[in-house]
């Protein structure tokens, strides 16, 4: 029995992802028809030739494992964008990204003017006792500059195996003065779940991706919010999805549960029709004692996310506001390999909201849209291309869309779709959604008049911990 | 025992080639590795839980893909289909085409040269234009072979090829009606009122024949031919076995080149054979430039290092690798390169290219300075490395107009007795 794990998530270093045993459906597989079978055995021994003749006959000694990795990737990549391989690192890396940790400094970073700037040390990390500030820049990692880098790849050199060392050159204050700071990189555990009382009387919960920890951490949160607002005057919640990518799918099915008491949460289909597996809600896990509900999305909310907004939106548990979700409609399961052989990412299955619909490729489109004002310079550049755009990606009928807003203006007060949020649950008319349902059919650009925006720009997201 | 053909050219399919039998064993070793069985453990878990029923071949091919482009960008794949293709093009027949030869380059295709009388040549498509899109098919994540199956049809078809050139990525479309493209790699006239002026396009399984023919009509001409001018520029390479043939028509005896595999068993070398030297010891030129690649480097690099010939034009592409296509039975086969080769002296010119002796530029039209370079070998991504003095980039423009060519101009007047008046060595090269 090979133990694997459901994971819903776009990109792999910064999601989520928590395990999941999804223990026959994957074992019961379609019986192949003999040819098929013929075929297959056919097409494994003209790999192994070719790989012999490599062997035999290259010019130099190839290096036998470099070329299975690349093998693995080139035959993965023909399958679809969310199919990987990881090698033994990257697995490690993975499995302790879905346990909420990694390795890494401490400190939560954003982008300002081209510069990698510290929003805040995280308490008790490297970072802070090594003495970095809010507001420090990072104008270089291990001697390179990041001049020119995106936050992304910033993040990604600065996070790594623990023990290791990273020197960072840090520009503080208004004389630019530049020292070096050399620091050992530890697991740090990431917070998958925020929460405070927004305007007096509304729980504003903000779940950043899902993790083995972000059911328990929803759960203490509208606990800790329900201790901070009387009953009488909780207006409602707002659960912010926005750029969150997704992560591990019974998570995300133990958020919907957190809000509603019965009902089919989501359903999930692999290539066999016998391998459909419906997840319900458990009656008595409901902990938001019918109290209004706003989701909030946008481009960058995906997969593990797009099947809490789906499922709240059929189930009319919630109302949902913001730009058209990123639209991934399909999910992984992680299945090791063996002997330091790392793992498998493969897609096994589409997953389907309550009312039977696949967002693959489509999204989930809001019940009020509500577009951010993006900076000047941000402006084409905030876009998340989403699935429909990507190479290879599983087809969904005639109607694939591509392309959302995926901007969340760092000021809560410049937040629109935060804002629109607070007044639905005040009661308060918004000028800019005149209709919560049914669901606009138009993409946010088309209704902004901005214009079609294709920009293959990475989404800005307001801050990374790393 | 395995039948199998050395090949030397940069770019596939649409170009050149011939022929040649060399004997290469592929000891296939029984059993496997444990590299092979993690593929074989990722083939299967993926083939039987894919959320769809997944096209083993498909998958294959991508694998076989992805772990040739982990090598060097000379080794590919040939389907089925591409083989014949290949086979075609090696022998020197008829296809429907455009006349480019194309090569893979970062995810897209380049042409490496457009081949003379073709439609690609006759619309204006140029050596170092990075392929973007075929009609309306994005070329990006398209591999080499299909990229060219999308070009390649039936004569008098259409297709619109979108080109990107040079570094301010300037977009051109062209469209072009396909035509049977008649691969003739060799093509001869009488220069400067007696100079044999032999133009050799690619190196296939005619060219030393037709070579053998060119010689012979000056011969018949009546015109007293006080030597020859061997034009290279932009021949992409072909045949290792034509490549000697036509070294070994100038001369009588000596080394021509030398092929070292991984092993020491793998050592060849190749000796002109005495009676073949077709050229009477008359005084040759041969010209060159950033698009002459490998045999075509062969051939430079003999007659330079025998003192035989007088090199002039531009820094060659510097492709020093030989390829052996390997068959896979109804498969296809494998392109792999599975030697490098050295000239008489000894030397690889693997991503250094052969210096001329005599370095003479031609004039690039404004509208075309900086677009006409070819980037080398050294330029391709997991080119095969050759110690610290590497060269890339060197020009790759040849004059439609044959007085304005600069090089050939110079050609005529060194056998003329006028040496041209830029010598390789005070013009340093780049």
């Amino acid at each position: 029995m090979i133990r694997k794990v459901s994971y819903l998530a776009l990109g792999v270093a910064m999601g989520a992802a928590v395990a999941v045993l999804a223990p026959d459906a994957l074992q019961a597989v379609a019986p192949k028809a003999f040819a098929t079978a013929a075929d297959t055995y056919r097409q494994l021994n003209l790999f192994g030739d070719v790989f012999e003749k490599i062997r035999n006959d290259y010019v130099e000694k190839p290096d036998e494992s470099k070329l299975i990795e690349a093998a693995i990737n080139g035959m993965l990549s023909s399958l679809d964008p969310h199919t990987s391989y990881m090698d033994a690192d990257a697995y490690r890396e993975m499995q302790r990204s879905t346990k909420g940790e990694f390795g890494g400094l401490g400190i939560e970073v954003t982008e300002e003017e081209g510069l990698i700037k510290v929003v805040s040390p995280i308490d008790d990390t490297p970072a802070s006792k090594a003495g970095l500030m809010s507001g420090d820049i990072i104008a270089g990692i291990d001697g390179v500059s990041t001049q020119g880098m995106t936050l992304d790849q910033a993040v990604d050199k600065m996070r790594g195996p623990i023990d290791s060392a990273v020197t960072l050159k840090i520009a503080r204050g208004a004389k630019k003065d530049m020292k070096d700071y050399k620091i050992t990189r530890a697991v740090i555990e990431v917070q998958s779940v925020k929460g405070h009382v927004e305007d007096g009387d509304i729980g504003y919960i903000r779940v950043t991706q899902f993790t083995e920890k972000t059911g328990s951490g929803l759960r203490s949160t509208m606990e800790k919010l329900k201790g901070e607002i009387p009953a009488d005057r909780l207006k409602g919640y707002i659960l912010d999805l926005r750029n969150n990518p997704g992560g591990l799918l019974d998570q995300s099915i133990e958020v919907v549960n957190d809000f509603i008491d019965k009902g089919e949460i989501v359903s999930t289909r692999g290539r066999n029709p016998d391998d459909a597996q419906r997840f319900s809600a458990r009656p008595g896990d409901d902990l938001s004692d019918g109290k209004p509900l706003v989701v909030l999305i946008n481009g960058g909310s995906a997969s593990a996310s797009e099947i809490v907004a789906g499922a709240l939106q059929d189930h009319k548990r919630a109302t949902l506001i913001g730009t058209r979700s990123f639209g991934k409609g399909s999910v992984q399961t992680i299945m090791p390999l063996g002997d330091n052989n790392g793992a498998l990412r493969l897609t096994t299955a589409r997953y389907y909201t309550p009312s039977g619909r696949s967002i693959q490729a489509k999204g989930i489109t809001p019940d009020m849209q509500v577009l951010e004002d993006v900076p000047a310079e941000l402006k084409g550049k905030d876009d998340n291309l989403g699935e429909a755009s990507l190479k290879g990606h599983l087809k969904n009928q005639a109607e694939d869309l591509s392309a959302s807003q995926a901007y969340v203006p760092p000021d809560p007060k410049q937040d629109k779709q935060l804002t629109a949020a607070v007044d639905l649950l005040h009661g308060v008319k918004h000028a800019e959604a005149p209709a919560p349902a049914p669901a606009p059919s138009t993409t946010p650009n088309e209704a902004k008049g901005d214009g079609p925006k294709t920009d293959a720009a990475p989404v800005p997201e307001p801050t990374k911990s790393n | 025992m395995t039948r199998a053909t050395s090949y030397l050219s940069i770019g596939v399919a649409l170009g050149v080639t011939g022929a040649l039998i060399a004997n290469v064993v592929s000891a296939a070793t029984p059993g496997g590795s444990a590299g092979l069985s993690l593929y074989r453990l990722v083939f299967e878990k993926a083939f039987d839980n894919y959320v769809e029923t997944p096209d083993p071949t498909k998958m294959t091919n991508s694998a076989i893909n992805g772990m040739l482009a982990s090598l060097d960008p000379h080794s590919n794949f040939l389907d089925a289909k591409a083989l014949k293709d290949f086979q075609t093009s090696m022998r020197g027949e008829e296809f429907g085409g455009l006349g480019l030869e194309v090569m893979q380059d970062n995810g897209l295709v380049r042409v490496v040269s457009p081949i003379d009388d073709t439609p690609a040549a006759r619309a204006g498509v140029m050596a170092g234009d990075m392929i973007v899109k075929i009609d309306a098919t994005a070329v990006k994540g398209l591999t080499l072979k299909e990229a060219v199956d999308k070009m390649r049809g039936p004569a008098r078809t259409h297709v619109a090829i979108t080109v990107e050139r040079g570094d301010l990525k300037t977009t051109k479309v062209f469209d072009i009606v396909r035509e049977i493209i008649h691969v003739q790699p060799v093509r001869s006239r009488i220069e400067g009122g007696d100079l044999g002026y032999i133009r050799i396009t690619q190196f296939n399984e005619q060219t030393y024949d037709a070579l053998k023919a060119a010689i012979a009509k000056f011969r018949s001409s009546g015109v007293n031919v006080k030597g020859y001018i061997l034009d290279l520029r932009n021949n992409p390479g072909g045949l290792l076995s034509q490549s000697i043939r036509v070294v070994n028509s100038f001369i009588d005896s000596g080394e021509i080149v030398s092929t070292r595999g991984r092993t020491s068993d793998l050592y060849q070398e190749f000796n002109a054979r005495p009676g073949y030297n077709l050229s009477e010891g008359k005084p040759l030129v041969v010209l060159i430039n950033g698009g002459s690649a490998s045999a075509s480097e062969i051939v430079s690099g003999a007659l330079q290092d025998l003192k035989r010939a007088t090199l002039i034009g531009t820094r060659s592409f510097g492709k020093g690798s030989v390829q052996t296509v390997l068959p896979l039975g109804a498969d296809g086969a494998l392109k792999l390169t599975t030697a490098r080769y050295f000239t008489p002296s000894g030397r690889s010119i693997q991503a250094k290219g052969i210096e001329p002796d005599f370095k003479i530029l031609e004039d690039i039209p404004d509208d075309l300075k900086g677009k006409v370079q070819s980037l080398g070998e050294a330029s391709l991504q997991g080119h095969l490395k050759n110690g610290t003095d590497e060269q890339k980039g060197s020009d790759a423009y040849v004059p439609p107009d044959k007085a304005k060519d600069t090089q050939l101009n110079a050609a005529i007047s060194l056998l003329h007795g006028k040496p041209p008046l830029i010598k390789a060595s005070n013009e340093p090269a780049k």
